[in-house]
């Protein structure tokens, strides 16, 4: 903690103390809730009921947070593997988002299951027509891979230099180890849903939702890059990196048009069309989605001068986000069925959970991303004349 | 032998001793709540639940030609079907399908990941959000009275033998007779035959299941089919995946010591080309 405070005196704006405090606040009042789910039971928190027995924790903490979980996948094998131009300089600030999204949804797991203390049992079983326990085994082992792989960077600066040779020895058959897990995962949770014919509703529930689910982890990996790069380069006071995003915004044309047509031709092919345009409640929803998920970014990301505006990419990256997010609320949350007169809605305790968690995330993003060599860019001209140290440099700052 | 259990709707005069018996044999403790409405039916308690393995539902409907009101019954209960989802959906096997027909749960591997009660169609698992310690409650069909050769304590109580219960090949038969015998009686439609791949407990009924508040978009297939098919997949994915990004991996790095990564970087990380 004294390395980063060192390190914040000289970058951090002037409103980030307070809103780190508000973070901080956030966080305890998560962790106050789930001290009381564990000393009086789920239904003190959370509105999960008899027909809705998973709600906003498995549709957010869990469908969404895994998908965009899966920047750490899709980076790792856009830049290490298929070596695309600069793309393997955001190989690091992807894997850091990767992980911490997958500790986090670990983290809610514990607060949502309803027996965690049990959860050793996945690993004594054999359960393969459980969806549910591909997903557990798979994210265990790929959250492994995860720490391996962004683990020589906290080995490195904590002066371990002997296992980081190791693991740099087999670097890339992790990388291509964790592509394959996801790949596994990420489509398992499509299979999750695909097993409730009855409840998930016919615009969402279709054969190809493993592919969908697949697909849709894909293209929020360099969505959620275009988000990070320019946030992380304008705070840090670094040159963003034009290239790299305008490779990650050339290939999120590509992904989303692929996903939109697929999307579109599966309901389309599966006689719902009827249903798309019937303008109810889950009609809206959906268009909800395709618009803002995949048609707004699109038109972002087609207009002319798009790819030499950060803001631009940026903000075509988060409505894709936010598209894959609302996608995996909508099936799970928002439009499921179970009896016409049952009823959900998320308590405010419930989502505070999410929060908290996110709150964390964004902490901890923050000190790692001062401690931790990840963004390696050169410092923009005219903030060094204000900075002690030379930019190449970056010593660390060792606390007293 | 799969055992399975006919519940005869038309017969049934809503005396709910079946809940009491059910109750007694499984040590279920009594309830003092009062909410009744649930869907398609007044009863009370309104639906299953950790104290509930089975409810009586009664239905207001109109009847006859003039439309003078009437009472029907339905009933549920676990449908402990032939494949069930909630099995198939188990990531420790805490529920398991015997070759008599129960489907029963073991709470001691539970961990309370509720995916049972989603991936049942007749939203029968219930869950004990209130507790501290909580676990998954739901009929028996019970297991244990069968495996001693007796009849479920609902079958065995019941006074107007509106619940029968015997070899599912007999029942299948018997449902079928009673249909063909009294047709002005029964909807020709035997719930639980096809659905979901056909189930143990078989309901008849005088008014189309949709009124007593059963489920009605239940596929014939068994779900588990649907998922059971891409999760065969699995290796087969993984391997695929992991030769192809091996192979695309060496062509793009032109060599094939692909798996000697940069040491030379030296600046102590993987991807090592920060320092360009």
């Amino acid at each position: 903690m004294g390395m980063v405070k060192g390190m914040e005196a000289t970058d951090a704006p002037r409103w980030w103390r307070p809103v780190q405090f508000l973070l901080w606040v956030i966080v305890l009042a998560a962790v106050v809730t789930t001290v009381v789910r564990f000393a009086t039971g789920i239904a003190t928190i959370a509105n999960v009921n008899q027909a809705y027995p998973w709600g906003w924790w498995v549709g957010f903490d869990m469908l969404t947070r895994i998908a965009l979980g899966g920047v750490g996948f899709t980076m790792a094998a856009a830049g290490e593997i298929f070596d695309f131009r600069g793309l393997r300089h955001l190989v690091r600030a992807a894997l850091l988002l990767g992980l911490l999204w997958y500790l986090t949804y670990a983290a809610v797991l514990v607060v949502e299951l309803g027996r965690p203390w049990m959860i050793w049992w996945v690993f004594l079983s054999w359960a393969p027509t459980s969806a549910m326990y591909e997903v557990a085994l798979c994210a265990v082992a790929y959250t492994t891979v995860l720490v391996l792989e962004f683990s020589p960077l906290v080995l490195t600066k904590l002066g371990y230099t002997r296992p980081v040779r190791r693991i740099n020895a087999v670097y890339l058959l992790i990388v291509i180890t964790g592509v394959s897990l996801s790949s596994l995962h990420q489509s398992s949770l499509g299979t999750l849903l695909l097993l409730l014919p009855t409840k998930v509703h016919p615009l969402w529930h279709s054969d190809l939702l493993p592919v969908f689910f697949l697909l849709s982890a894909i293209m929020a990996g360099p969505a959620l890059m275009l988000v990070e790069h320019p946030l992380a380069t304008h705070f840090l006071r670094r040159q963003p990196r034009m290239d790299a995003l305008r490779g990650l915004g050339r290939g999120l044309t590509v992904i989303v048009l692929g996903y939109l047509l697929l999307r579109l031709g599966d309901v389309l092919y599966r006689g719902q069309a009827e249903v798309a345009l019937s303008w109810g409640f889950e009609s809206r929803w959906f268009w909800l989605e395709i618009v803002v998920g995949l048609v707004i970014p699109l038109a972002l990301l087609l207009a002319p001068g798009t790819d030499q505006n950060k803001w631009a990419l940026c903000a075509a990256g988060a409505f894709v986000v936010a598209g894959v997010a609302l996608n995996r609320l909508n099936a799970a949350v928002i439009t499921m069925k179970v009896h016409s007169w049952e009823w959900y809605q998320p308590a405010t305790t419930e989502v505070l959970i999410s929060v908290g968690a996110l709150a964390a995330m964004v902490l901890a993003y923050v000190y790692l991303v001062r401690w931790l060599p990840i963004h390696e860019e050169p410092r923009l001209p005219r903030e060094t004349a204000a900075r002690p140290e030379p930019a190449a440099a970056r010593p660390v700052r060792v606390a007293p | 032998m799969p055992k399975a259990m006919i519940q005869d709707n038309t017969r049934c005069i809503g005396c709910r001793a079946c809940m009491v018996a059910c109750k007694a044999w499984n040590d279920l403790p009594g309830d003092t709540g009062n909410s009744f409405f649930a869907g398609a039916g007044y009863q009370n308690p309104r639906d299953l639940d950790p104290h509930n393995y089975t409810v009586i539902t009664y239905t207001g409907i109109e009847a006859g030609p003039n439309g003078q009101p009437d009472w029907v019954f339905g009933r549920l209960l676990c449908m402990h079907c032939v494949e069930p989802a909630c099995v198939s959906a188990c990531p420790t096997t805490a529920l398991t399908k015997s070759p008599d027909g129960p489907v029963v749960f073991n709470s001691w591997r539970c961990i309370g990941c509720r995916y049972c009660m989603q991936a049942c169609p007749f939203v029968v698992p219930k869950f004990d959000f209130d507790r501290v310690v909580p676990a998954i409650h739901k009929c028996t069909f019970c297991a244990d009275r069968i495996k001693v050769g007796r009849d479920p304590a609902c079958a065995q109580v019941c006074p107007t033998q509106a619940i029968s219960f015997g070899e599912r090949d007999d029942m299948v038969k018997e449902a079928k007779r009673r249909i063909a015998t009294a047709p002005g009686r029964y909807i020709p439609h035997i719930y639980g035959l096809d659905e979901v791949g056909g189930t143990s407990v078989l309901h008849l009924s005088s008014v189309p299941f949709e009124k007593l508040g059963y489920p009605t978009n239940l596929p014939d297939k068994a779900p588990p089919d649907r998922t059971s098919q891409v999760l065969h997949l699995t290796p087969k994915i993984f391997t695929t995946v992991w030769v192809s990004m091996a192979v695309i991996a060496m062509i793009v790095k032109r060599r094939f010591r692909f798996w000697a990564h940069d040491e030379h970087e030296g600046d102590g990380h993987g991807e090592g080309h920060g320092s360009h």
